[in-house]
Order: C-alpha cells, then structure tokens, then sequence
C-alpha cells in the first residue's frame, strides 16, 4: 500500500541573475560601498577606500550606509548605485 | 482548484519520514505525512483556494501561497481548526515591520513567538496555564511547529542556509502559548493592541529564549515587578541594550497580588518603563567597557513607551514565577497582531 504525500517546500523557479560587466580597470572608476551599517564596517571600508585610491587610481570613493542592517538597500540607495562604476557590498561586524 | 505541489508515492511510514527528513524537510521530529485529503480538509476550514495568496516575503521575493501552509501545519500535527491561526500568523509575519528575513537570518538567534487571544483559544483547547511556555498544550504545540516548519520549507530558514543564528534556543522548534484570559481581570494583550472583544488575534514578536525569574517573599506590586526589571536590565547589559517589544508573562500567584492592590496592565507597563532603564557605563560591570566609550552617563531605556510592553497573564496557578521574553534586536522587528478569520479596520 502507498501514500501520497506533497511537497511542501516553495518550488517557485527563481529567475538567475546574471553577473554584471566586469571592469577592465579601477582606474578612474567610481566606486560605491554599500555599508550594512555595523561598527566594524568603518575601519574596514575606510582602510578599503585608501587601498583604491592608492593602488588602483579610482576617481572616487562614495560611501553609503543601509538605514537597517537586517534589510534589504533603501531604493534610492539602489538608484544612487546605478551611478557608479562598480559597488562593493557586504556584511561587516 | 487542485494541488499545485509535486506528489509522492511513497510506500510505508519509515519511508515517509527518512523521505522528508533526508531532503531537510523537517525539524528533526517525525512529522504527520501531509496527504493531499488532510491539506484540502484544511483549504476547506478556511474556505481559501489553494493558490490563495498570503503575501510575499520581500526579501527573497517568495510568494505565500495558502497550500504551502497547509501542507507545513498537517506536518507539524496541525487538524483544520488550527489553521486560522496559521495564516492569521503568517499574515502577521509579513508585515513590513516584522521585517521577517532579517528576524529569522539574524546571528542573533531569535525566534517568532505567537500569542494567541480570544474565543478561538477555548475552542482549540489552548491551555495558558501549567508549563505555558512549554508544551502546555497541543495546540499551541502545533502551531508554533507549524510556524517554523513553514520557514523552513518555504523560506528555506533551515540552520546554516537562510538561518545564520549564532546559537538559536529552543523557541526555535515551537513557541506558541495563549493568555489566561479566564484567569485575569486584566484587559487582553490582543484588546490592548486594538483588536475588540470576542475577536480572536494572534501577536507575533521576534523574541530571545524567556528568562525565568522568581519571588515568593513579598506581596507588594512595584517589588514584585522590581524583580521582573532585574531580568529586563540584566538582558540590556548582557545582550542588547537596544529598547524594543518585551513580552512579560505574568502567572496568577504575581498577578493576584497586583490585581488585588488595583494595577492595571497599563500600571505594570508603566512602572517597568520609568524602571528598566541601564546606564551605558553599567556596560563596563559586564566587561563591554570597550563600548562605554564618552557616553557613560547616557541612559537606555527597554521600552521606548510604555506600550512596547506586553504584558501577559499566564502560567500555572502557584508558584511566585514569571518570565520576561525579549525583542530579538531592539526595534529591528516590531510585534504584529492580527486577527483570526476577521478584518479589523481593514479596507473595504
């Protein structure tokens, strides 16, 4: 005797993304950090900022905060990016 | 409408079970096979279409849909009359100010804890007094596996994956309990949130493991609840100093004296907040001086107001215990009540 019985994970497709661009040089790029907002994201990404303007020549650095570590970017966060070059995003402790 | 979800012949019960456990799709307990006739039983309690949708997580961007929670509540021994209460917390869950992914991807390790209110809690059978944060009852059981069930297999909130808790506690298998509304002359925490009487709600908090504390020697409200601003205190220094949404849970042995000397839930609100208050430079007693820094004498509050506490009236009828739940992380994830099969102040 059988037992039918369902599955009861999400099973939706989840569409792949895929990979932007990727940039032959820094050199005279924007470049954009998107901070979770934690503490020990300063000193990491201000030690970060000195190695691009140093050993890469970017333009510039911009450096953005998240309002809640726990969420997803704001939108006009998202949209300022769209403005940069190449952006770097993580989660610092 | 027929079941959207992919079907499995599967021959025998240790079969079933090794064939859920091997793909992750379970806490570690055996589960109630979900058959296609027990979810519709449940589709059908709550008069929803299987493709009903609850929300969508924004996060992931996951639709919720209503047979998914069917198919995690008949897993975690749900019957179709706990399912109002299922989807009553879901939708509660996804409300922007649960914030739902970072509660339950959090290194913090929280959990979601329900409440339950009103009449649908007798009809369940909820019991709210002995062992009301542990298995008191079936139904609260039930539940709060189903809860965590359905993250796991619906948002992938398994330990390691999208569940990144540092240590988890045991809320994080089922944490589900009711107020002994029966028991209390105090207003309902659910009436207190805006729900009217005779409405069934649930609350969902995003809460840390309850923290037990105990006096039998005194009779006299504010030492009473003078212990129960140690726990919270204690909690601020030694986890989060952050104010957010605490729960207290208040067993009749406690509340009789407070009711007896004429406080209300909003007294008992009130004197925790003007009381549960640290000064950053209590951090360097607990060895975080590295955090006091120039803001010593800056002080915290738990709650940002008075109504960030929930006071709840439950718990076996002796003994001088309670137990204060803390927020997960300050106000990162607000609590959310809902009612159960009705639409308060909804629009038309």
């Amino acid at each position: 005797m059988s037992l039918q019985v369902l599955n009861p994970t999400s099973e939706e497709v989840i569409e792949e993304c895929s990979l932007a661009k990727r940039l032959s040089t820094l050199e005279g790029a924007t470049v954009g950090f998107i901070s979770n907002g934690k503490e020990g994201t300063d000193r990491f990404f201000s030690s970060l900022t000195g190695v691009l303007y140093e050993q890469f020549s970017v333009a510039e650095v911009v450096l953005t905060t998240k309002s809640n570590y726990s969420a997803p970017a704001d939108q006009t966060l998202i949209d300022e990016a769209r403005d940069w070059h190449a952006v770097v995003t993580g989660v610092g402790d | 409408m027929q079941l959207q979800s992919t079907s499995y012949d599967l021959t025998d019960s240790a079969d079933i079970q090794e064939f859920f456990h091997s793909r992750g799709w379970t806490d570690g307990f055996p589960i109630v096979p979900p058959t296609p006739e027990l979810v519709q039983n449940c589709l059908e309690w709550v008069g929803m279409s299987a493709d009903q949708l609850i929300g969508v997580e924004p996060v992931k961007e996951r639709a919720i849909v209503v047979e998914k929670l069917a198919i995690n509540a008949i897993m975690a021994g749900c019957l179709p009359v706990h399912f109002p209460i299922v989807v009553a917390a879901w939708n509660a869950m996804l409300q922007p100010q649960f914030l739902l992914h970072g509660a339950t991807a959090s290194t913090g390790g929280c959990a979601v804890l329900s409440i339950l209110n009103g009449p649908i809690r007798l009809e369940i059978e909820a019991k709210a007094e002995f062992d009301v944060l542990g298995n008191g009852a079936r139904a609260t059981s039930v539940i709060g596996r189903a809860l965590r069930l359905g993250l796991i297999n619906i948002l992938n909130v398994s330990p390691g994956a999208i569940d990144r808790s540092t240590l988890g506690h045991p809320g994080k298998i089922s944490y589900c309990l009711a107020e002994d509304e029966e028991g209390t002359n105090w207003q309902s925490l659910a009436q207190s949130r805006g729900i009217p009487e005779q409405v069934s709600a649930i609350t969902v908090v995003a809460s840390g493991a309850p923290r037990q504390i105990m006096n039998e020697w005194t009779s006299v409200p504010e030492e009473i609840l003078d212990t129960y601003v140690a726990e919270i205190r204690a909690n601020m220094l030694n986890y989060s100093i952050w104010a957010g949404d605490y729960v207290i849970v208040i067993p009749k042995q406690h509340r009789d004296y407070l009711e007896a000397a004429g406080w209300s839930k909003a007294d008992v609100a009130q004197y925790i907040y003007e009381n549960a208050r640290v000064k950053r430079s209590e951090w360097g007693q607990v060895g975080k001086q590295a955090v006091v820094r120039d803001k010593g004498d800056v002080t915290y509050n738990a709650l940002m107001e008075p109504k960030n506490l929930l006071v709840l009236a439950a718990g076996g009828p002796a003994g001088g215990f309670g137990a204060i739940i803390p927020p997960w992380l300050g106000t990162k994830s607000r609590a959310v009540t809902m009612a159960i099969g009705a639409c308060v102040n909804c629009e038309s």
